[in-house]
């Protein structure tokens, strides 16, 4: 076996120009079948449910960009919850969106900032990886999060944001209000989400008690009600541990006297994002059935092409194997094992380089599906490119071992002499 | 023309001498290397012939990059065509100011009274002013699940008119044949006690929604006049259905705005869409609205709207591009390790050729026209096997940016420009995978060849 | 006399070429005259430097001192693209393993010299008929070389380098790859090339079978000429 593969390496070593170009080769295909899968893998997690972290969206249930009142958060937060029978979700936030410009004459992307109003001190727990931190980073986040409680005009904004507005930590900007028209804010730039929180660079949270401060004095100073702020909630999320509660939950929510105008729904976190993507899921489709699998089979090609042509040239040494005694099977054994050597050593190397480009040099691959703008290779897309290379290579070379394997010692020599 | 100059779409990139430049360069190259070379083409072509695994294998990969690239094409190619033809020349779309969406975009209805009186809309025959009055909303609607299934929703885009004759010649939109609009109170009397509110909406579907929404009908066809479905706790009766392949509009529900309002808590415009007198005004129009005293105001010709709502078109394009190129690069050193194993398989070929007084540049010339032939055959096949999806329809979305999207059903479209494309991509996938090759075939020393 | 009719003059020729640092003299100041019409063998063990020498004599190669004149043209001076160029309209090549290209018939094959050359198609296939016809193969026009017999195979290769009507063909071993019978043809056949067209033809060969065919024999040794031998034209025959 040893002897096998030494054998392989020196074959492989023999014609450098062949294997580098078929390692190149199988590098780029891997980078896009990994670039192709990491959003698919992605968008798939997010449509999924968690077993043990089940999040619950409450929102209007005719409209699907409608708000809720203020008057439903306090029982929204308890799940609706009103005999000791019931339900008590374990975790909760209120979204409300805030956006709006820096500079009411020009709508410029640099200008415009989005908020999510929430209760700051849930971001850990109710915002996806965010409980993923590093000791420091949690540390920080922590720290940024307790100036907020302590000065309500505080916000967190993502790094990239912040540099896209050319603003700095501690800066104090106003921001003139879309989202709720009329309504202007002044905002403290407490801290930025750390940067190893990837895709929180463009997220920037605010206090929601703030903005409902603001509606108040608004209300209060032009003796009106603002329009857009009798219903200021997105949605509430609650977290609860299972499935079951879930459904009790929701069935607790839907039928509770307490929300007929507007009519809520509640579904899962992962039915809920489905219902956003859904525009997208042709797109999906096409990805997962079309583009993956032609970027594969044609990785297959370059590799099947390669080692037939290997195969072909070598016949004559593959004759001289079978006469110092090499039985069919272990022939086999090598080119088979040619292929899957460069497939696999390059479909690791390809992921390993992906990862690093793509999350490290690039930032994400920039694509922006609903309100994802870029997307992260995980780790696992390591395994991916081992088993990418390795299948394809295998799938590749199977039939050139094959014919290999089947070499006739006579048939060889008859041709030579 | 702002909106002209600032136009985005594969058209436009095709009249750039890019595309059809690099198509006619490159099939000139292969003419030119036809005529110039010496080597009859025979001896390449019947060597592939006699290789026919490895030229066999490297056709397929051909067509699959190919073919790939035109159907992804083919699929932004639809999106664009989308919002190419749902603007039209002289509209001017009305938005709060600093929205730049309808999805964003709230209009009181006592502070845009006076909006519709601007000089310079445009008056029908009847006298009344081309100014359409329009809310959007986008509704949830279950979907009906089987036992045990997890319920879902889906969207559906609800438009809101003030009077939908108005409407239809301010959007240039007619109704199917047989078809009606809503009536004023936009409601018709139901006289079976099971509809709920003792009353059906009145609804015009566009051509596109009405087949999804019958999807999900135990028949699973488009649904038709007099049909109706589930929304917003309401039967909505379908009246007419819109005339409307190929635009935004086809993914759209029509009803009366106030029942909108009613039903999904939004009694507010989202925009308004103004005709100006001339096409030519219409600058001039949206100029005069931006610099309205008594409502902020955001106002851009309805062109200029649609290709800001080619943000995502382009976004796509660009990914596609790229992945198209990545599998490219991928090719082409398939078709390098191909070229190279059949020059070093013909080096005494190639000896020979020499000795008889081929010169270097007759090699070099015929190698490189071998691996141009494989790849035009691929590309050629692929461009047929991407021309099956033409015509297919997919669901998708166009936006300006996040929040600000509409939900579409687009039809697959092989434009001349999308086979252009990907007869390019196979030409210059043949020429940069050949040309290494042969190089070094024509850069090989006789006497060494024939050792 | 002869050095007046003299078709190919070699004057002074050396040849070396380096492996490493070291320098390996494979011709040294050979001089030598081919007289129009003249069958020579150039005769010697291997490294002896007569495969070098044909090389030198065809145009694929220059001598590194010393001068090589074909007729009126000083081949040794000729840029690369010259000597090709040259070639095709001056030199016929017969190989030991014939060199044929695989996926072209043996019509094709015969034709190829041809293409680089200015002629009308007409009259290209009347050259490569005629060359086949010489050759004796009028009846496997159409055959690839795959499907010819070995000594087949040769005589194409024959007609090929005939067809351009060249002064002057070398052979390199033509017999080295064929049995008894074959040889004997295709010599015969070089041997009526000679006589009946009045060809030059060098031919390098090891076998002194083949040798005795030609008119005059050199043998080399380390790249001299130590031996030569004459034949009457009666025992040529």
């Amino acid at each position: 076996m040893f002897q096998l593969t030494r054998l392989i390496i020196k074959n492989l070593r023999r014609n450098v120009l062949r294997t580098v170009l078929t390692a190149l080769g199988t590098m780029v295909l891997v980078l896009a079948v990994t670039s192709v899968w990491s959003v698919l893998d992605f968008i798939d997690n997010q449509t999924a449910d968690k077993a043990n972290d089940f999040k619950i969206l409450i929102s209007d249930k005719n409209n699907a960009q409608g708000r809720l009142p203020r008057s439903y958060m306090e029982s929204m937060r308890r799940g609706a919850a009103r005999g000791s029978d019931d339900v008590v979700p374990d975790d909760y936030m209120t979204w409300a969106f805030y956006g709006g410009t820096l500079d009411p004459t020009k709508s410029s992307r640099e200008n415009f900032l989005f908020l999510i109003a929430c209760e700051p001190e849930k971001a850990p727990t109710m915002l996806d990886d965010l409980d993923q931190l590093g000791t420091a980073d949690t540390a920080r986040l922590n720290a940024a999060i307790e100036k907020m409680r302590k000065q309500p005009n505080g916000i967190i904004m993502g790094h990239e944001q912040l540099k896209l507005m050319n603003k700095e930590v501690g800066g104090r900007i106003t921001v003139n209000g879309l989202t709720f028209k009329g309504l202007n804010l002044e905002f403290e730039i407490v801290d930025t989400f750390p940067k190893s929180a990837q895709r929180y660079g463009q997220t920037s949270i605010m206090n929601i008690e703030y903005l409902f401060q603001g509606i108040d004095e608004y209300d209060a100073k032009n003796k009106t009600k603002l329009a857009s702020g009798v219903a200021p909630i997105a949605f509430e999320m609650l977290k609860v541990k299972n499935r079951q509660d879930y459904e009790r939950l929701a069935a607790q929510i839907v039928n509770s006297p307490l929300y007929t105008s507007p009519a809520v729904r509640c579904e899962s976190g992962g039915s809920a994002v489905s219902t956003f993507l859904a525009s997208w899921k042709d797109i999906f489709w096409g990805m997962r059935w079309l583009l993956s699998p032609a970027i594969l089979v044609t990785l297959s090609l370059v590799i099947a092409n390669a080692i037939s042509i290997s195969v072909r040239e070598r016949h004559q040494e593959i004759a001289v194997l079978k006469v110092l005694g090499f039985r069919p099977g272990q022939v086999m054994f090598l080119i088979l094992g040619e292929a899957m050597l460069i497939g696999m050593v390059s479909g690791l190397i390809s992921a390993g380089f992906t990862i690093l480009f793509v999350n490290k040099f690039v930032g994400g691959i920039p694509i922006p599906i609903a309100w994802f703008d870029r997307f992260f290779i995980p780790q696992v897309a390591l395994l991916w490119g081992l088993g990418i290379g390795g299948v394809t290579a295998f799938l590749g070379s199977i039939l050139p071992a094959w014919s290999a394997r089947g070499v006739r010692v006579a048939d060889v020599f008859a041709k030579v002499t | 023309m702002l909106a002209a100059t600032n136009r985005f779409d594969l058209a436009r990139i095709a009249q750039f001498p890019a595309l059809y430049g690099t198509l006619v360069g490159l099939i000139a190259l292969i003419v030119l290397l036809l005529c110039v070379g010496k080597v009859p083409l025979a001896y390449n072509v019947r060597n592939l012939i006699v290789r026919w695994r490895t030229s066999l294998m490297m056709v397929i990969a051909f067509i699959l990059v190919v073919g790939l690239m035109t159907m992804m094409m083919a699929f932004v190619n639809g999106m664009i065509a989308l919002t190419a033809n749902s603007g039209q020349p002289g509209n001017v779309v009305v938005f709060s100011g600093g929205a730049n969406d309808e999805g964003f975009s709230n209009l009181a209805l006592t502070e845009v009274t006076n909006v519709e009186r601007t000089e310079g809309i445009a008056v029908n025959a009847e006298g009344q002013r081309l100014a359409s009055k329009e809310v959007y909303v986008i509704a949830n609607q279950d979907v009906p699940v089987g036992p045990g299934q997890k319920p879902r929703r889906a969207f559906v885009q609800v438009r809101g008119l003030e009077d939908p004759l108005i409407t239809s010649t301010v959007h240039n939109l007619r109704l199917k044949p047989g078809g009606l609009w809503f009536s004023a109170a936009g409601v018709e009397e139901a006289t079976s006690p099971d509809v709920p509110g003792g009353a059906y909406v009145q609804a015009v579907v566009g051509n596109g929604i009405a087949g999804e929404l019958g999807m999900s009908s135990p028949e699973k066809r488009p649904l038709v006049v007099g049909e109706t479905f589930f929304m917003a706790d309401r039967l909505w009766k379908i009246v007419g259905i819109l005339d409307s392949t190929g635009s935004t509009y086809d993914s759209e529900v029509w009803a009366k705005r106030q029942i909108v309002a009613e039903r999904f808590g939004k009694d507010v415009y989202s925009s308004f869409v103004v005709r100006a007198t001339e096409i030519d005004q219409a600058e001039k129009l949206a100029e005069t609205l931006k610099d309205s005293k008594e409502v902020a105001l955001t106002a851009m010709t309805e062109e200029q709207y649609f290709v800001n709502l080619q943000a995502t078109s382009r976004v796509l394009l660009y990914a596609v591009l790229l992945v198209a190129v990545i599998m490219a690069v991928g090719g082409i050193f398939g078709v390098m390790n191909t070229m190279f194993a059949a020059i070093s398989q013909r080096i005494k070929d190639i000896g020979v050729l020499r000795i008889l007084g081929y010169a270097r540049g007759h090699v070099l010339i015929s190698f490189l026209l071998e691996s141009m032939i494989l790849a035009l055959v691929g590309g050629i096949a692929g461009c047929f096997v991407g021309m099956l999806v033409d015509g297919w329809t997919a669901k998708s979305t166009v936006g300006s940016g996040p929040g600000a999207a509409k939900l579409v059903v687009l039809q697959f479209v092989v434009s001349q420009e999308v086979l252009a494309g990907g007869l390019v991509l196979a030409l210059v996938m043949g020429l940069i995978g050949g040309l290494l090759p042969a190089l070094r075939a024509m850069r090989m020393r006789v006497l060494e060849t024939l050792r | 006399m002869a050095e007046a009719e003299a078709i190919v003059r070699v004057n002074g020729v050396h040849k070396y070429f380096t492996r490493g640092s070291e320098r390996v003299d494979v011709l040294q100041g050979l001089s030598l005259s081919v007289p129009n019409g003249e069958f020579l063998a150039l005769m010697g063990p291997s490294g002896s430097g007569k495969t070098t020498l044909l090389n030198l004599i065809a145009g694929l190669d220059t001598p590194s001192s010393g001068e090589v004149w074909i007729g009126s043209d000083l081949i040794s001076k000729m840029s690369e693209s010259q000597l090709a160029t040259w070639r095709t309209r001056n030199v016929g090549f017969i190989f030991q393993f014939y060199h044929l290209l695989a996926v072209l018939t043996a019509y094709e094959n015969v034709e190829l010299p041809l293409l680089l050359l200015s002629m009308s198609a007409a009259e290209r296939k009347q050259r490569v008929l005629t060359a086949l016809d010489l050759v004796g193969l009028s009846d496997r026009l159409h055959h690839r070389p795959g499907q010819l017999s070995g000594g087949q195979q040769q005589r194409v290769g024959i007609a090929r380098a005939i067809v351009t009507d060249p002064t002057l063909i070398v052979a390199d071993e033509p017999t080295g790859d064929l049995d008894a019978k074959s040889a004997d043809d295709i010599l015969h056949l070089m041997g009526e090339l000679q006589r009946e067209l009045q060809k030059t033809i060098i031919m390098v060969t090891h076998d002194p079978k083949a040798a005795e065919r030609a008119g005059r024999t050199l043998h080399l040794e380390k790249g001299k000429l130590v031996h030569e031998e004459r034949r009457s034209k009666a025992t040529a025959s």
